[in-house]
């Protein structure tokens, strides 16, 4: 097989991987994805000097409600043993997902990353996006929690106070790590000779000018993203006036308290027994901020796939221009 | 009959056993039947063949005979057993009873039995000397006897007064009146057989009494008493006055004396249901009508009888004097109760069966009697009174329509109807009455209930016969929206019922938008139904106990009153259609899009998810395919899906003037189509021709011309009119998909900031207000902003 032949390497924390993973994901993904479901997979590989290389990767069978039982751990263990039994490279180094239109910050891609992280040092996960990768260059990006992200993950202290200490804000959850594909050499003859050989120009959609429903759509999750945020600020609100105003109460009861015992004790009658003030005032639930951080965290990466992907369209476009004046 | 038959009896019969109570030597056409099945006692043995009747009535009185000396002996037990015992050989008996006859020593022993029960019961000492058991038969005996007893009433009933006849026969002639009075007030714990009130009925007065007024009002009083009290059987007593009224009648006490009688026969009949839920039988019902109009004959006929509720027992006159009669009662307060007792017949006959509509007769006979009585009023009431009973003529006249008076406003087959519609029509218009009625309470009444009422109902005649402009001003001017929720329920239901009609009549007259907003208060809660007062809805019991339910249907509307629902729910379905879609079409991008109606959305939510589309069935069927079709500016397949063989019978048909509703409609589909066509494909065209409209829509030019002016200046459409060539030239301003959204974006992101802000605030406390100060207004101006910019481009 041709596709044992390629390795991914991984220069220090960056790492490669080979055509025969992509091609898996891709399959993946083109097979039972559709829309904005999200497929997710086992990848495996081996950690070779400071490089981490995937060599291969296994998807999780889609399974629905009906079948709830269906053990996942029991199925990846199962299939850990089967790839072991045919020698491929069977140690588990994370695992990737599939996107739709750059939205993969969220809570449960952070819980998953973190227990990867937690168990398996090494481990990455690789984020895919067809939609883009549709558009004629492929979209494949490797991502890893921050050591700070880590440590507040483990102590699972999400108030603000724990963020401010720890310094995390929304640039610095996650790190991007370098992919370098490298395939074997023979395949990449492989490649170039299917090149000479294919007659349709296979990349014409590199050079597709429309450009609205794109657009429209990141706006569009942009702009729910955006509400989500509000909703979160305006809860923060509330809660930080609920806050200032117990604070002042408590402050109030204090001074009345001691007040009343200078007054006792100037008549010579024994002080009011001191009462746990903090069983009277309870204080209000902070909003978690998690949520929040990883809203700004998509906000953010939606951010840049409209920016990358405008600039994109503007360069087109201006192509687009000259060779109209060209042609006229 | 049973008189004669009584004085013929022994005194001292009671005392026997049954078996020979009843002596042969008795005469009278009832008796010879009695004496000889009674007396088989002594025949049988020389007889042979003993008849089934012999044999069931000699089993009866050998079980009658036993329970008498266990009566004897107080062995309730014994007398329990037996007692049923008796109840099952009856119930075999049972052909031969309804053939000849409950017999009478089994009544005879009935009453004896409960009596002694009675008796024993309310001797407390000797109860509790009384060992366990039989003080437990006792009481299940006691309550036995009573529930079988109920089927016998008349039958016992009719005993006891013989017993007493007999009874009183002996002691000569005392003054009647005082004994009865005392043992009236004793009656529940006196010895058993003595007369409880009710059961005196033939004899009324001692023979020889010189009747006459004072007589009889004593009497009255009497009967009167036992009133309201638990033996008191209701039946009995209304016959007892119906027969006192007669022999004042056949005396000839005059009128204040029947007045007076009447008034009681009345009350009591209303006092006969015991509780308010349940409804009078028929019966009684017709009795009552007839009364209440006998009543009014002698009433009206007689001037020289002052009733009124505010005299005195005492200072009544009652005697034929050259005074004038003054009677204590109120007419008014009856007829009222009349008319509640036929709303709750109404209220409880099923509304599909024949019942119902036989109970509907009578309807007419109400609103005659409250013609009269109105008659009456005018001239001798005062004005409160005049004012209530107005308000009763408007209660039967406002929710009809009056066909004659639309007739004849159409002016036309007047001469083609029968002799008896021709009379009919020529009495007055519904809308004058109402008029007139309804304007003497605004005058003169000084109760806001009434006032309300009257306005309401003016306002739903109006509704009603289509005369919108007067029916919205008198709403208007009543400011009755404001204050409506202080009033109570069934105001609150009148009120609703009205803005219904005011709704329904606006949209008669086209006038869309008013029909949506009269009705969408109604129709957004989802129960209108219970809104209405036509129907409760299934809810669970936690939200709504017996009682409360109880209360709810006693305000129940009565079927004919209704408003019909289906129809209700088209029009305001089809009027938010005529406006939801248009609006739609042209906000077809604006994320700040309201909806006018939730309630049509939720429809076309319905539509969308059907799996499979057929053809519509039912009446939101169809107007959710007319308005896919709407949406489309497809008017033709609109107009098709609102107005068709199936619509028509559902809905249009019920409107007075169906064809001029539809052709209304069909306008309204058209040019609203128009609209909506402009806003959706404005895009792809440069510019249109308004003949090809006018063609496309089957409307004249100057209404396209005029539909689009409008839409132009309303900046709802980035177009200017080309005079010369008659076209629409389209200005392509509209922004794009991207344009509108990135709007948007940005008007969320301004919102982000200002919340972002106030976190700001409250942590900088007063530097706050820099911030705020010049970036407020910037924010709050969005609205115009969104189509400003690009209008003005």
């Amino acid at each position: 097989m041709l596709a044992q032949h390629s390795t991914v390497s991984l220069v220090r924390p960056c790492f490669l991987s080979g055509s025969q993973v992509v091609l898996k994901i891709i399959k993946h993904y083109q097979e039972e994805g559709q829309g904005s479901e999200v497929v997710q997979g086992v990848l495996l590989g081996l950690v070779v000097e400071d490089r981490l290389e995937i060599t291969n990767c296994f998807p999780f069978p889609q399974h629905t409600e009906e079948d709830a039982d269906f053990d996942e751990v029991q199925y990846q263990m199962e299939m850990m043993r089967s790839l072991r039994h045919v020698n491929i490279d069977h140690l588990h180094v994370g695992w990737y997902q599939s996107t739709f239109y750059g939205s993969f910050v969220s809570r449960a891609l952070l819980d998953s990353q973190f227990s990867y992280q937690h168990a398996i040092e090494e481990s990455v996960v690789l984020i895919y996006d067809p939609i883009k990768t549709a558009q004629g260059s492929l979209s494949l990006k490797a991502y890893r929690l921050t050591p700070k992200l880590m440590e507040i993950c483990k102590e699972k202290d999400f108030s603000a106070e724990g963020l401010k200490k720890a310094a995390v804000g929304y640039e610095n959850m996650f790190e991007e790590v370098p992919i370098v594909i490298k395939n074997s050499h023979l395949i990449s003859v492989l490649l170039w000779e299917l090149e000479e050989k294919s007659t349709v120009p296979s990349k014409h959609e590199l050079l597709s000018l429309s450009s609205s429903s794109h657009l429209e759509k990141s706006l569009q999750m942009l702009m729910d993203r955006v509400d989500d945020m509000s909703q979160d600020i305006v809860k923060f609100n509330t809660f930080s006036r609920n806050t200032s105003k117990q604070q002042q109460q408590k402050h109030q009861y204090i001074q009345r308290r001691q007040q009343e015992n200078t007054q006792r004790q100037s008549r010579g009658e024994p002080p009011l027994p001191e009462e746990d003030i903090s069983k009277m005032f309870k204080p209000p639930q902070p909003p978690p901020r998690m949520d929040t951080l990883l809203i700004a965290g998509q906000i953010n990466t939606y951010c840049q796939t409209v920016k990358e992907f405008t600039s994109q369209n503007l360069g087109k476009l201006f192509m687009a221009e000259a060779l109209q004046g060209h042609n006229s | 009959m049973s008189r004669f038959f009584a004085t013929g009896s022994d005194s001292e019969s009671e005392e026997s056993s049954s078996a020979d109570e009843i002596t042969p030597k008795a005469t009278g056409t009832t008796l010879t039947k009695q004496a000889l099945l009674l007396s088989d006692e002594e025949e049988d043995t020389k007889r042979l063949v003993r008849s089934a009747k012999d044999k069931r009535f000699e089993e009866l009185t050998n079980l009658i005979k036993t329970i008498r000396n266990a009566m004897k002996i107080r062995d309730m037990s014994k007398c329990l057993e037996e007692f049923e015992q008796l109840c099952r050989a009856f119930l075999k008996s049972k052909t031969i009873v309804d053939k000849e006859g409950v017999p009478q020593f089994y009544i005879r022993l009935l009453a004896d039995l409960e009596d002694y029960l009675n008796q024993l019961w309310e001797d407390k000492e000797g109860k509790k000397k009384m060992n366990k058991n039989n003080a437990k038969a006792l009481s299940t005996l006691r309550q036995k006897i009573r529930k079988y007893n109920r089927d016998f009433e008349s039958e016992i009933a009719n005993y006891k007064e013989v017993d007493e006849e007999s009874d009183s026969d002996d002691d000569d002639d005392e003054d009647w009146g005082s004994e009865t009075v005392d043992s009236g007030s004793e009656s529940e714990d006196n010895e058993g057989n003595s007369a409880s009130l009710a059961l005196e009925k033939p004899k009324m007065f001692a023979k020889g009494t010189e009747i006459n007024t004072a007589v009889v009002v004593k009497k009255l009083h009497e009967i009167l008493q036992a009133r309201g009290k638990k033996g008191t059987d209701r039946a009995a007593q209304i016959d007892l006055l119906h027969a006192l009224a007669a022999i004042s009648n056949e005396n000839n006490l005059g009128e204040g004396v029947s007045v007076k009688i009447k008034f009681n026969i009345i009350a009591s009949l209303y006092d006969y249901n015991p509780n308010l839920a349940a409804f009078m039988k028929p019966e009684m019902w017709k009795k009552c009508l007839e009364c209440i109009n006998e009543l009014l004959d002698i009433l009206i006929d007689n001037s020289n009888i002052f009733i009124g509720e505010n005299i005195a027992e005492d200072s009544e006159n009652l005697a034929i004097s050259d005074q004038p009669f003054r009677v204590r009662g109120c007419v008014l307060t009856l007829i009222e109760r009349m008319d509640e007792e036929f709303v709750k017949i109404m209220q409880n006959t099923d509304p599909h069966s024949q019942e119902y509509v036989d109970n509907l007769k009578d309807e007419g006979r109400v609103c005659a009697i409250v013609d009269r009585l109105l008659q009456y009023l005018e001239a001798k009431g005062t004005t409160e009174e005049v004012c209530r009973v107005f308000l009763r003529r408007i209660m039967h006249t406002y929710y009809k329509f009056d066909y004659k008076a639309h007739r004849r406003s159409l002016g036309l087959q007047g001469e083609s109807k029968s002799e008896q519609d021709q009379e009919e029509s020529e009495g007055e218009d519904s809308a004058v009455i109402m008029d007139r009625l309804c304007k003497f309470i605004y005058a003169k009444d000084r109760t806001d209930r009434i006032r309300t009422c009257a306005i309401l109902c003016h306002i739903y005649h109006h509704a009603l016969h289509s005369r919108w402009y007067q029916a919205r001003d008198l709403m208007l001017m009543s400011h009755l929206q404001d204050n409506i929720q202080h009033a109570d329920p069934p105001v609150q239901i009148l009120y609703n019922r009205t803005m219904v009609q005011l709704g329904i009549c606006a949209f008669r007259q086209g006038m869309i938008k008013d029909a949506h907003n009269a009705l969408l208060d109604i129709q957004s809660s989802g129960r209108a139904k219970e809104l209405l007062g036509q129907g409760l809805l299934m809810r669970n019991m936690q939200e709504r106990n017996a009682e409360q339910e109880k209360i709810e249907k006693r305000r129940q509307v009565p079927f004919h009153m209704h408003i019909n629902l289906e129809l209700l729910e088209c029009v305001y379905l089809v009027s938010a259609m005529l406006l939801e879609i248009p609006y739609m079409a042209a906000h077809e991008f604006d994320a700040r899009r309201r909806m006018i109606s939730k309630q049509f959305h939720h429809q076309l939510r319905v539509g969308e998810r059907q799996p499979l589309l057929g053809p519509p069935e039912s009446m939101r069927e169809h107007v959710v395919a007319a308005s896919k079709a709407m949406k489309m500016g497809d008017w033709r397949t609109c107009h098709s899906f609102i107005i068709n063989e199936k619509m028509n019978c559902k809905v249009w048909d019920l409107f007075p003037e169906a064809q001029r509703v539809r052709e209304m409609l069909v306008r309204k589909i058209q040019e609203e189509s128009l609209r909506t066509y402009l806003f959706t494909y404005s895009s792809v065209y440069d510019s249109i021709s308004m003949e090809t409209l006018a063609d496309m829509f089957q409307l004249e030019l100057p209404t396209v011309h005029s539909i689009i002016s409008k839409m132009i200046i309303n900046e709802e459409l980035m177009a200017s009119l080309d005079q010369p060539t008659q076209t629409v030239v389209m200005h392509r301003t509209e922004p794009t998909c991207l344009q509108n959204m990135a709007l948007q974006l940005a008007e969320k992101l301004g919102g982000l900031m200002e919340n972002n802000e106030r976190v700001f605030d409250l942590k900088q406390g007063v530097y706050g207000g820099y911030f705020n100060r010049d970036q407020k207004g910037g924010y709050q101006q969005k609205q115009g902003y969104q189509r400003g910019t690009f209008s003005r481009i």
